[in-house]
């Protein structure tokens, strides 16, 4: 398995253009919020501690969705035939693939962060940035599964829109864009059930000096399993 | 009794209403090389899936080194180039051989297979930016990295030049000299006449012909008769006694016959201008288009 994740984390980093994408956008994403829509009036200070975590949360979940999801298009070019014929088993694959996706999910993360520290002037203990790495890296984990899943529900095509469609919703949903306490009421209360809402959460208390929530913590817990059991249920019908 | 390697009994295989393999029986033996050949259609990528495990059969018995193809796979035992089998692009070829190498118990050495088949000058150089055939050559590495006593190739040659296939087999030939089995698919009905040492011949899922190239040509009712002659319309050549097919290439005219004797007579006869007479055995293509009624 070792010499097998090793083949995934090669790929990983030869695919410049998926990693800029992933790893790039949450920072410029970031800067735009902070220095270009100056959002956060009358407390930038705060708002740009909170952005930091929004964007690096983004990054994070990103990283473990797409790298999840690319199943998808391994399947289509037949990838995956090739490894059925080896003695590799099915299972082992799906979980190099998801400590890969795993893996990289720190450099999002860690990029986004430095860019609050040096262009959004935040401030935190070293003890605060290691927690937030731990936690965020914590919060991908049911993304990963998503991913999953949708590499095995769809063709290649319909794979990526699908990604794509769900990253966007499930970050605006989850108030990574926009906090949730600008949202509509009713909005709102799907939101703090949404899966990114719990993930961003776990930062944001860090950032506001407040220990994480454990309820976060188990209802990340509760999303990995759904997405888990939805995962696990597509990769037993692809595999007959 | 050699060992068996392979034992099918009564195997079936539909997709919705077409019936790909219907009722096939087959037993290998060890150290055998054996040819599937067969129209498009006629079940040999199927039947070759089945083998690997890759496709369940809807009903008869399958076994694969006296056990499940899963088992013969994880123990490393069985290998296989697939004909749709895909690759990934980022990794060198090194790289890929080294991981693969990994997945085995006793795998060869990685520098060996890939000196087998033909890779150690493109070691270094990314899977997306190899040819077809060299691509092909990859997947032949992979396939026998794991040192498997049996190895199923399905058309292993496809977008490889003449000699990339030349050396396919020669590879091929003296890797598997020890006694390993191979079973391989091919279209190249050359490729079964100079490398296999049995040809089973399939037609619509089933077994039509099997033994060795001698015994499925013995197997077509007809000799070849030849000779130059300039003729408008060779149809008329099917009235000839023994004749059961008649066409021209060039100024040559080929004609199919049951007697031919018979035939040769009449022809020198009635046609005074023919000349070079050639009577002859079938080749594998005339034996492969006979006994698949002309399905290739």
């Amino acid at each position: 398995m070792a010499a097998f994740l090793r083949l995934e984390l090669i790929r990983l980093v030869r695919t410049p253009t998926y990693l800029i994408y992933l790893i790039i956008f949450p920072v410029v994403m970031y800067l735009m919020f902070v220095h270009v829509l100056n959002v956060g009036g009358p407390n930038p200070g705060q708002a740009r501690s909170f952005y930091m975590i929004s964007m690096a949360t983004y990054g994070a979940i990103g990283m473990a969705l797409f790298s999840a999801s690319r199943i998808a298009l391994e399947r289509q070019i037949g990838w995956t035939r090739t490894l059925a014929v080896t003695p590799l088993a099915p299972r082992t694959y799906v979980i190099s693939k998801l400590l890969a996706g795993t893996i990289a999910v720190p450099a999002a993360v860690v990029l986004v962060l430095a860019s609050g520290v040096l262009l959004g002037g935040v401030r935190l203990t070293l003890a605060q940035w290691v927690l937030i790495v731990a936690l965020l890296w914590l919060g991908s984990i049911p993304f990963a599964a998503l991913g999953v899943g949708i590499g095995y529900v769809t063709k290649v095509e319909s794979s990526q829109g699908l990604t794509v469609g769900l990253y966007f919703t499930l970050a605006i949903l989850g108030g990574l864009w926009y906090p949730v306490e600008l949202f509509p009421a009713a909005v709102r209360t799907i939101a703090e059930y949404s899966p990114a809402y719990f993930a961003g959460d776990l930062g944001w208390r860090v950032v506001a000096d407040q220990a994480p929530r454990l309820s976060s913590i188990g209802a990340l817990a509760a999303w990995a399993l759904i997405f888990g059991v939805f995962a696990v249920w597509r990769y037993g019908r692809a595999a007959r | 009794m050699a060992e068996t390697v392979i034992s099918l009994t009564d195997l079936r295989k539909s997709y919705g209403s077409v019936t790909a393999v219907d009722g096939l029986d087959l037993r290998i033996e060890r150290g055998q090389k054996v040819a599937i050949l067969g129209p498009n259609g006629a079940g040999k990528s199927t039947l070759l899936n089945m083998v690997l495990g890759l496709l369940a059969p809807d009903s008869g018995e399958l076994s694969v080194l006296g056990g499940s193809p899963k088992t013969a796979l994880t123990k490393g035992r069985m290998g296989a180039m697939l004909q749709d089998g895909g690759l990934v692009d980022e990794v060198t070829v090194g790289e890929m051989a080294r991981a693969m190498a990994a997945l085995y118990p006793k795998a060869r050495p990685v520098e060996d297979a890939l000196a087998i088949a033909g890779l150690s000058e493109l070691r270094d150089r990314r899977v997306g930016r190899l040819s077809g055939g060299q691509k092909q050559r990859v997947r032949f590495a992979m396939a026998l990295v794991g040192d498997p006593e049996l190895l199923i190739f399905d058309e292993p040659t496809v977008g490889m030049d003449v000699e990339g296939r030349r050396d396919f087999w020669k590879e091929a030939s003296s890797l598997t000299a020890g006694g390993d089995t191979v079973i391989f698919a091919t279209h190249y009905l050359a490729e079964a006449d100079s490398y296999a040492d049995r040809v089973v011949l399939l037609a619509k899922g089933r077994v039509v012909a099997d033994g060795s190239i001698a015994t499925i040509k013995s197997l077509v009712p007809f000799k070849v008769v030849e000779c130059t002659l300039s003729i408008a319309d060779v149809s008329v050549m099917n009235d000839l006694p023994g004749v059961t097919s008649a066409r021209t290439r060039g100024e040559r005219v080929i004609l199919h016959s049951t007697d031919s004797d018979a035939t040769l007579r009449a022809l020198m006869d009635k046609y005074p201008d023919a000349h070079e007479f050639e009577v002859g055995g079938v080749d594998l293509e005339d034996a492969f288009v006979a006994l698949t009624h002309g399905e290739g």
